[in-house]
């Protein structure tokens, strides 16, 4: 893996410089979810052959978080974006 | 013996260098190679093969093939026929047993070993098991390449440069150097690398040029590490030109691999580029017309060439090479001897495709032209001259298959694998190419099917009667080129962390150990146990700065904090701390620490020794999520810290503050934090116990490390290292996050019931302590005492009438409990205190009995006094 | 209730400061030189806000941090970008310094565009912000706790390029 990966804020840079947190995921909300539900959330993730939405940090850069989609099979990146964080309840 | 001056020689005819061969002086002019030195003076035999230990000669010249790896310099499978002359230089023969004329070995040639047919290491040597080290060191002895001086470092040194390049040409030939030239012409940032000593120093208008260097592979995003000998380049490139031209390929034929068979580029270097005369008599078997010159050459040279054929017209149906002591002494073709000391053979040429397949480019056979080509070039590439298949063709490499009582045909030198080995993995089954390639190892020696990969493609075409293009080539994977593993590694830095107070610890004669990214003191002196008694009995201090410190401020810092811990914090005062644990939502404990509340809307919030990044990550990402508006700061470099603790402690502190009032038992009490100036320094200071004695916790800008300690020092504080601390918060049944808990471990199963608070919305793992408490209790961390002065090891099982029950996560020898002491994991109905269970010690079991709460001042009251 | 003096060195009475690469940079050549102690803010916020005073340099790596180096005492520039609305911290004592010359010496160490700086990036195998003075020289600071390392690598690689002993 050393395919360039751009940062919102510094550009583009070898993908060593980041962390990845994997996957976008849902998080249940509301009342007590289904034991099956919380542990879908907890431990499954789809793992797609293709393009997928994930959490980026620039950990040694700006070590600003973003989003990206990436196509999982070829490491080309669609798209990147920031954060756009659900109100506190 | 060499020829008189050649009109492009490479040798310095004025400049002798000389090293030693084998133990004896030879030598050789600048501008030779350590190969065409020693062929110069007369050597043929330059290696014995990998498996039969048959003598080997210069097959390639060229650095393409295994024949002519020595050991230089301590540094093992160095190709010498492309490693410049150097004075002094040491270079053996490896890979030889006795010499490389007579080598013991090569016995295995004869009779067969044990380990002579293809796949041996599948099929023996097998049982009985506990032979397996034996036959290790039998085989490694007896096969494979040189060795490495483990005494000796070879290389003084590696090093690494990160580079970028506009436009980065792979390959010096013709069509590489006009690409470097046009590319120059348009900028700067061209860099044309090849592997070859021709183009050394050479100037190209506007062209870096990086000779003799090898591009070891392409990778993602244009990378491609060059190897130019003690300096690793890292080159980024926006476009990358590959002009790696075409490989002559051996032609496959009995006794193909006798000293004096050679492949005509490499008879062409000895001559051009040496003037050496590279035989007597030689025979030439020509597949284009590259290959027929050579022909002109060596007669020029003074060979006699008695006989050329151009196996495209004059196709022969049987080629075999007869030997004496492992040298071609005559070429027999269709039955005719012809006698020669060397035997120049091609196939033609096969484009070397490797960098662009690695790049993604698709590779696909021509029939008519009987080579594989690339197509399909992935953007940014670019492919130029006969790497395209421009100027290529290959005859069929295979003749004479099936001679009965000839010598072997070998695929692939590299491995010693012939006709027959590949015939039979066929018959057993081995159909596709990637799994031969796996059981038979062809392609996968030194050259990396730089010359056998065509060969065996088109001989598994043959026998399994399909065609070449549903055989398929095998992934193209770097590194293209042989490369030092040193170089791959780089420069040997492995960054440690340092406490500004490090090199105090290490003036004070501590041991040092790795504690995560930490380097850390184990303990000042021999008896750790000494360092326990002076915090249980007067004063002790200990290098904290490890542990992981961030701010969190914000007018919704309250908020964000309560979303991520279990705890309350909006209800606490300013200038109060609280104990606190972080868990996944999965319900795992991550991390756990200290939360002090400095303003409304600031707290700051200690972390375990390594988990400072990673809860800083973790509540960043969060945030990020949620979006609360708070800031997160890791002032964990910036801030050193220490705990002062023992009996002393409050005595020793105010002789060091302005106004001893600020630190008398009111101002400061249990759990307060408070900003003091302590010998002259700001500190934060903190009063917790995680020792269990009296303590406060200075946190200070790290610059003012070494004062500070010093002072402490100076009033009577004795240095305690991690190990003392281990048995003093063991004492307190303190618990260490990752160590007495694991991925299993939940805040209800290790004795936190009381900490979250379920009333709460939410906090992140809210959901999971719900579950858990609503789910059947499987185990629960407890306290216990031996009954005997044994210490278990940690993960030592726990056996409740006679079968594992739990395990010890910690333990230790208490002087001030008098007992050897420790927590474990036990079935929640044996965790009554003083239930007595047995612990597997050194094959025997030895009794233990839980005890709950701490084992010393169980009531808190030395810690708060 | 607090101003966070306890973040600053400058704060600390004199003379009870030390660099945390003065052992590492003991007899370095004079191609190195130690900027450990040189005030330097970490900011968060809208660092639009922010304006630089004499002498002092922003470096902004997102919309929302940055970094204030300044000439001038730390501790007060932290009051004064506070008051200004953005948050701000003395990292002064969190960050080890090296002043550096020449454009392959600084390639031995890191694969940042060395046209393309101020940036934060791997040096040394470690996280560090690299600026650009005029011609080839540069300034390069890594979290303190790593910097004696990062010093022994860039005196490596002096000796590898042979312009140290
Ligand atoms: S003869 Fe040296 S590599 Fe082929
Ligand atoms: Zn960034």
């Amino acid at each position: 893996m050393s395919f360039l990966l751009p940062c919102p804020h510094c550009g583009p840079r070898p993908v060593d410089e980041y962390a990845c947190f994997g996957e976008v995921t849902t998080r249940p909300a509301g009342e007590s979810p289904s034991l099956r539900d919380l542990t879908e959330y907890v431990y499954f993730r789809d793992n797609v052959a293709g393009v997928q939405r994930e959490w980026w940090q620039h950990r040694d850069g700006c070590g600003e978080w973003f989003l990206a989609e990436r196509d999982t099979r070829t490491n080309e990146v669609l798209s990147i974006s920031e954060p756009e964080p659900a109100p506190p309840v | 013996m060499r020829l008189g001056p050649q009109p492009r020689e490479l040798i310095d005819r004025s400049q002798r260098v000389l090293f030693t061969f084998d133990g004896r002086a030879a030598g050789g002019y600048t501008g030779d190679t350590i190969g065409s030195a020693l062929y110069a003076s007369g050597q043929r035999v330059f290696s014995r093969s990998f498996k039969y230990h048959r003598p080997r000669g210069l097959l390639c010249c060229s650095g393409h093939c295994p024949n002519c790896l020595m050991t230089v310099d301590s540094v093992p499978n160095v190709r010498v026929c492309v490693e410049p002359i150097r004075a002094g230089a040491v270079v053996e023969p490896q890979n030889v047993w006795g010499s490389l004329d007579r080598d013991a070995l090569a016995v295995t040639d004869k009779i067969g070993g044990p380990f002579t047919p293809v796949g041996f290491y599948y099929r023996t040597m097998i049982r009985p098991r506990f032979m397996w080290p034996l036959y290790e060191k039998v085989l490694r002895n007896l096969a494979g390449l040189g060795k490495v001086d483990e005494r000796h470092h070879g290389h003084s040194r590696y090093d690494v440069e990160h580079r970028r390049a506009r436009v980065l040409v792979v390959g010096g030939g013709q069509s590489g150097r006009a690409a470097a030239l046009a590319a120059a012409t348009r900028g700067p940032g061209v860099v044309l690398v090849d592997e070859g000593m021709r183009l050394r120093g050479a100037e190209l208008e506007g062209v870096e040029v990086l000779a003799p260097a090898r591009a070891l592979g392409i990778w993602e995003g244009g990378l491609v590490p060059v190897d130019a000998g003690g300096v690793l380049y890292r080159f980024r490139a926006e476009r990358i030109v590959v002009a790696t031209g075409a490989l002559e390929q051996p032609l496959v034929f009995p006794g193909n691999d006798l000293v004096g068979v050679m492949l005509p580029d490499g008879v062409r270097r000895l001559i051009r580029d040496f003037a050496i005369r590279p035989a007597s008599r030689a025979v030439v078997l020509a597949s284009d017309d590259d290959a027929l010159e050579v022909a002109d050459e060596l007669r020029e040279a003074g060979v006699a060439v008695p006989r050329v054929v151009d196996l495209r017209t004059a196709p022969l149906g049987r080629i075999e090479a007869k030997g004496r002591r492992g040298r071609v002494s005559a070429a027999v073709l269709d039955g005719r001897a012809v006698e020669c000391d060397l035997v120049v053979a091609s196939a033609g040429r096969q484009p070397s495709y490797s960098l662009l397949a690695q790049a993604g480019a698709r590779v696909e056979y021509e029939p008519s032209r009987g080579i594989f080509v690339p197509a399909e070039l992935p953007a940014g590439f670019e492919a130029l001259g006969a790497v395209t298949g421009e100027g290529c063709a290959t005859v069929h490499p295979l003749r004479s298959s099936g001679a009965r009582n000839g010598d072997k045909s070998f695929v692939c030198v590299c491995e010693d694998v012939t006709t027959k080995d590949v015939d039979r993995a066929i018959a057993e089954g081995f159909d596709s190419i990637e799994l031969s390639k796996r059981y038979t190892t062809v392609t996968m020696g030194p050259c990396q099917g730089k010359l056998c990969q065509l060969a065996s493609i088109r001989l598994y075409a043959r026998t399994t009667g399909v065609s070449e293009a549903t055989v398929g080539t095998t992934t193209a994977r770097p590194p293209w080129a042989p490369v030092e593993l040193g170089l791959l590694a780089g420069p040997h830095h492995e960054p440690a962390r340092r406490s500004s107070i490090h090199f105090r610890h290490e003036e004070a004669g501590a041991t040092i150990q790795w504690a995560g990214p930490w380097k850390r003191p184990y303990a000042y002196g021999e008896h750790p146990e000494d360092e326990v008694r002076a915090v249980h009995e007067s004063l002790g201090v200990i290098d904290v700065s490890t542990l992981g410190k961030i701010l969190v401020e914000g007018p919704q810092a309250v908020e964000l904090l309560e979303r991520l811990y279990p705890n309350r914090f909006g209800d606490m005062k300013p200038g109060r701390i609280r104990y606190g644990v972080i868990t996944s939502d999965g319900g795992r404990i991550m991390d756990d620490g200290t939360i002090a509340r400095l303003a409304d809307d600031l707290f700051y919030v200690t972390t375990t020794s390594t988990g400072a990044d990673a809860v800083t990550a973790w509540f960043e990402w969060w945030n990020a999520v949620w979006g609360y508006d708070a800031e997160i700061v890791n002032v964990t470099g910036a801030l050193a810290a220490v705990n002062l603790a023992g009996p002393r402690a409050r005595e020793a502190l105010s002789r060091l503050v302005d106004d001893p009032d600020d630190v008398a038992g009111d101002a400061f009490r249990y759990l307060d934090a408070k900003e003091l100036d302590v010998a002259g320094v700001p500190c934060l200071a903190l009063r917790i116990g995680f020792v269990g004695e009296l303590g406060y916790e200075l946190h200070f800008a790290s610059p003012a490390g070494e004062h500070l300690w010093d002072r402490l020092v100076a009033e009577g504080a004795w240095p305690f290292g991690l190990e003392p601390q281990r048995v003093l918060r063991l004492e307190k049944a303190h618990i260490i996050v990752g160590q007495d808990t694991d991925s299993e471990s939940n805040l209800l199963s290790a004795g936190m019931s009381w900490l979250p608070k379920l009333e709460k919305d939410d906090f992140v793992g809210k959901l999971a302590v719900e579950h858990v408490a609503r789910r059947e209790e499987v185990e629960r961390l407890v306290g216990f005492t031996m009954e005997e002065d044994v210490v278990p090891a940690e993960g030592a099982q726990v056996v409740i009438e006679g079968r594992p029950g739990g395990r010890v996560t910690s333990a230790r020898r208490s002087e001030a409990v008098g007992a050897v002491i420790g927590l474990a994991w036990l079935p929640p109905e044996r965790c009554e205190d003083g239930t007595r269970f047995e612990i597997r010690v050194d094959r025997r079991t030895v009794g233990a009995r839980v005890r709950h709460g701490a084992f010393y001042d169980a009531s808190g009251a030395r810690m708060r006094a | 209730m607090t101003e966070l003096r306890f973040l600053s060195p400058s704060q600390c009475a004199e003379g009870s400061t030390a660099s945390p690469l003065r052992r590492a940079l003991d007899g370095a050549p004079e191609q190195v030189r130690d900027l450990s102690l040189q005030g330097v803010l970490e900011l968060r916020g809208d660092i639009a806000r922010v304006e630089a005073g004499e002498g002092e340099e922003l470096v902004r790596l997102s919309p929302r941090r940055g970094f204030l180096f300044t000439p001038g005492d730390p501790f007060e520039a932290v009051a004064r970008v506070r008051a200004a609305g953005v948050l701000a911290y003395d990292s002064t004592g969190a960050l080890a310094g090296l002043a550096l010359e020449g454009e392959q010496l600084m390639r031995r160490l890191t694969d940042l565009e060395l046209t393309k700086l101020p940036a934060a990036g791997p040096f040394a195998r470690v996280s560090a912000l690299v600026l650009r003075d005029e011609g080839e020289r540069f300034r390069v600071y890594v979290p303190q706790e790593l910097g004696h390392d990062v010093a022994l690598a860039v005196l490596d690689a002096l000796a590898g390029l042979e312009l140290a002993p």
